[in-house]
């Protein structure tokens, strides 16, 4: 019975706290107008909560955040409608953000800064989003077996001398599907099958684990070369674990359809929500993201390549040298999207 | 009751209705309320089955329902068993005998259950993969070319039961502990062996506690979605994940989710058909415990080997792994907030875990004290919200909570108030959510308690006019009382892991550990996750001690 009391003492405390610390917050809202801009983000990245830091420290306003998958947040502001929170939308991928266009989930706004700094084809023609940073599917060779004269675009991949070398991991992850969509945009839907049914033919394995693990895979020998994000080798390069760094260093990176269209490359991106209650603070906030601070945070925390020109990407990515990058409209990664996955199961790509 | 069954075909529709209205009584009324409050999420979901499926049904149904159906019973089978071995051999070696640390590890074999699987996924693959410290214990020996490859389905089947099986190693060794006693004894002085006492009188008479925890395990087991993901293992879940997401059809997601909800259904009618053929009637909670053996020699050994394995890989192990990463990225990751996201993450897990428990103390003695025998059935509805991924449920519960807001927000608004959304993104929305998700968790312990309680004391007391509800908090609550606890801790733990819920439906501002440690792993930094993961498991492990405190009181 005690036990059974001080249960219920601990509840209503707990349940008194929740309430007394909403009054608080309302009550400073209502006295001094706290400035807040809340950001809706899939990017679970430790330099972004420096990056947010930064621009309380710089605005003084208050950057509230929810973590979630895209999908779900996407999900979450589509039910909230004109009661959404939600001041910025923020994804690791064009395509949710193309995705949260469809669905009247963005407004189009007008900003100088990022009209003109950010790339034509890295930004919403109706400019609902914006590329933040960018990050390109590269193929990771084993340096010891694999001559990078053999290797060329993504479409050669299906050859013949490739079987059971080529490490991927699963359809279920965004940036192969993006990849295909892109494939698809390029080279048209038929191709675009016997592409993954080739791939598959030549895989390794069955597709699991990240991006590390594919480069892993390679380096013990399950395989020569493997499809992944390029700044998951800078981070490898960049391990605390001593055995990944070595790992990584046994990698060569090769950045394919250097003769044709160029690399595939997605953004993380971030848009101004439909119903933002901060707009204004929402608009700053995002150029805040897309200014030289912000960018130089993102490449060298994170190895990504920085969407402004005039911030160097950070030196270990440097040294993989310049490269030419697809300039197809990422809103194309989003209208392909669901093809793309339909023709990965067709494919028995798992 | 019996005759009247044997009757029933004769009623005519009329007669039925005369009963029913006889039968109803304030308490039926009551628990079909609350089952439909906690049904609501469920039954939004279920509407959305009218609308049809996608039009990648389909597609689905040629290229993947197969891999789906296949691996989810792969899984289920091959985790049964191996959870079965684990579970039961270890509970009864400590409540049978007495050795070296028993009592140390009585308690650590609960601690398992204080790792989100997932994390075991991850520790487990980082441990056997290329540069992990067992790839680099081969190479030390010379045998490059031994790469153990523990990312696939078999891989997974391990790290599933040996994350789970805890489950049913605390409700078997709550029945050994309580109820073995005087039948020990009785056996003894008939002169059967040990083994024949094991495999003919204990564990048939066991099965049913072992099998609550059994279909815990397995409800878990399907609703794994981070660890088969990882691996490669295409199940339900993930199946539901793709098609929601990646091919944009809630509604196929949905009758992905119906199909593995009538899965769960016949997991359940199972348990309960093989329930019904035991009936308790020697159910008295025993008083005096087990009078342990100290085993001799060999068995000595024998018998501490098989209760450490499961704790060295259940739980050694893998925090051992997470201890090593915590050591090397401590410097960038660790600061004070996480003492505060600890403590929130407790905050929250004990708050909705008392809720939880709250509603199914109400069911299960609501459904009791109703006089209508069907509401037992309906009341167990309540409790297949186990069965639907996190997300599913938090979608099933934003659609109702929003359109209440909606409403109350321009009744509000006619009287110049701006009240903003009042349940959702409040912790409102959360502990309902937790309610719905686990309210399964800390039913069965409380009913399989419930059930051994002789009802003739209660009823006794209601005879000599005693109310239903005073009944309940002078004789039957102490009775349960252990059950009751145990079902707060489960509740607890599996809120602190919890994961897809949290993440759609949590207050700004408000973190957990699970929460933490995800936004780690989802991109790919899993030794960064190390510290939030070994955060939720040593404030896991607080309750978790207290749990065993509780089963092993007199």
């Amino acid at each position: 019975m005690k036990k059974l009391i001080l249960a219920i003492a601990t509840i209503s405390l707990v349940i008194s706290c929740g309430k007394s610390k909403k009054n608080e917050n309302t009550a400073t809202e209502e006295t001094t107008k706290e400035q807040v801009v809340n950001v809706y983000t899939h990017r679970h990245y430790e330099p972004d909560q420096n990056i947010f830091k930064m621009f309380e420290d710089k605005t003084g306003i208050k950057v509230k955040v929810i973590n979630a998958s895209a999908d779900e947040l996407i999900q979450k502001m589509k039910m909230e409608g004109k009661q959404s929170p939600a001041d910025v939308l923020i994804t690791v991928d064009a395509g949710r953000l193309s995705r949260a266009k469809d669905e009247g989930l963005l407004q189009s706004i007008e900003s100088e800064v990022l009209e003109k700094n950010i790339p034509a084809h890295l930004q919403d023609v109706d400019n609902q989003w914006f590329g933040l940073t960018k990050r390109a599917r590269i193929i990771a060779y084993a340096k010891d077996r694999v001559k990078p004269e053999d290797l060329s675009s993504y479409e050669a991949l299906v050859d013949e001398k490739w079987k059971g070398k080529i490490l991927v991991r699963s359809s279920a992850n965004i940036y192969n599907q993006s990849l295909m969509a892109s494939i698809i945009a390029n080279d048209g839907e038929e191709a675009a099958k016997t592409w993954a049914e080739g791939i598959v033919a030549n895989m390794a394995r069955s597709p699991k684990g990240s991006d590390r693990d594919q480069v892993k895979a390679v380096v013990a020998g399950e395989g020569d070369i493997a499809i992944v994000n390029s700044y998951y080798i800078g981070k490898m390069l960049n391990s605390p674990d001593a055995e990944e760094v070595k790992t990584a260093q046994q990698i060569g990176l090769f950045f394919p359809n250097q003769e044709d269209r160029g690399t595939h490359i997605n953004v993380s991106g971030a848009g101004v929500a439909k119903y933002a209650p901060n707009k204004e603070n929402a608009i700053q906030f995002i150029e805040f993201l897309i200014g030289k601070e912000a960018q130089q945070v993102f490449t060298e925390a994170n190895y990504e390549y920085p969407v402004l020109e005039s911030v160097e990407p950070v030196k270990d990515i440097q040294a993989w040298g310049d490269f030419k990058e697809d300039t197809l409209g990422l809103n194309k990664l989003g209208e392909n999207n669901k093809k793309a996955v339909l023709i990965f199961d067709a494919a028995g790509w798992k | 009751m019996q005759q009247a069954g044997n009757n029933n075909k004769a009623f005519s529709l009329k007669t039925r209705i005369k009963r029913l209205k006889r039968d109803i009584n304030k308490w039926s009324v009551f628990t079909l309320a609350i089952v439909f409050f906690l049904a609501l999420p469920i039954i939004f979901i279920g509407v959305e089955l009218f609308a049809g499926p996608g039009e990648t049904w389909g597609h689905i149904v040629d290229y993947l329902l197969l891999d789906y159906i296949w691996n989810s019973l792969y899984l289920v089978l091959v985790c049964s068993i191996l959870v079965l071995l684990l579970g039961v051999s270890s509970a009864w070696f400590v409540s049978r005998y007495d050795f070296l640390f028993r009592k140390q590890m009585e308690w650590l074999l609960i601690l398992p259950l204080a790792i989100p699987s997932y994390i075991v996924g991850y520790a487990y693959a980082g441990f056997f993969d290329y540069g992990g410290s067992m790839d680099l214990l081969f190479r030390q020996l010379g045998l490059e070319f031994m790469r153990i490859d523990i990312m696939n389905r078999a891989g997974l089947a391990f790290v599933l039961s040996i994350s789970l099986f805890p489950y049913v190693y605390v409700s078997a060794r709550a029945f050994f502990l309580n109820q073995a006693n005087n039948l020990l004894e009785a056996s003894k002085m008939l002169g059967v062996g040990e083994l024949k006492t094991f495999f003919k009188l204990m564990l048939p008479l066991a099965r049913p506690a072992i099998v609550a925890g059994l279909v815990l395990v397995l409800m878990e087991v399907l609703n794994d979605y981070g660890a088969a993901k990882y691996y490669g293992v295409n199940t339900f879940t993930t199946g539901i994940f793709r098609s929601w997401f990646s091919l944009e059809e809630p509604q196929t997601a949905v009758y992905l989710s119906a199909l593995l909800i009538c899965f769960i259904f016949a997991l359940i009618l199972f348990e309960k058909w093989q329930v019904r053929k035991i009936k308790f009637t020697s159910s008295k909670t025993n008083s005096n415990q087990i009078q342990r053996k100290r085993p001799k020699g060999a068995m000595k050994w024998l018998i501490f080997s098989v209760v450490f394995l499961p704790i060295l890989l259940g739980f050694i192990l893998p925090v051992a792994q997470l201890i090593y990463w915590a050591v090397i990225t401590a410097s960038t990751v660790f600061d004070m907030e996480f003492i505060m996201i600890s403590l929130q993450s407790f905050a929250i897990a004990i708050a909705s875990a008392v809720i939880t428990v709250f509603f199914a103390l109400v069911l299960i003695y609501f459904s009791k004290w109703s006089t209508l025998t069907t509401i037992k059935n309906i009341s167990r509805v309540g409790v297949l919200g186990y069965a639907i991924p996190g997300a599913v449920i938090a979608i099933g519960i934003m659609i109702p909570t929003l359109a209440l807001d909606k409403w109350l927000i321009n009744i509000l608004g006619n009287f110049g108030i701006d009240s903003g959304l009042i349940i959702n993104g409040t912790l409102l929305a959360l502990f309902y959510a937790y309610a719905v998700r686990f309210l399964a968790v800390a039913y069965n312990p409380i009913d399989s308690t419930a059930l051994k309680v002789d009802n003739s004391i209660p009823d006794s007391s209601k005879v000599l006019g005693v109310g239903n509800l005073k009944t309940f908090f002078k004789i039957d609550f102490p009775l349960i009382k252990t059950g009751v606890f145990s079902a707060v801790i489960l509740v607890f733990i599996d809120v602190m892991k919890e994961l897809p819920l949290t993440l759609i439906l949590k207050p700004y501002h408000i973190d957990t550990l699970a929460v933490k440690a995800f936004e780690y792993a989802s991109d790919e930094m899993v030794m960064e996750a190390s510290i939030p993961s070994l955060f939720i498991i040593f404030t896991a492990m607080i309750p978790v001690i207290f749990l065993n405190k509780l089963l092993i009181k007199k």
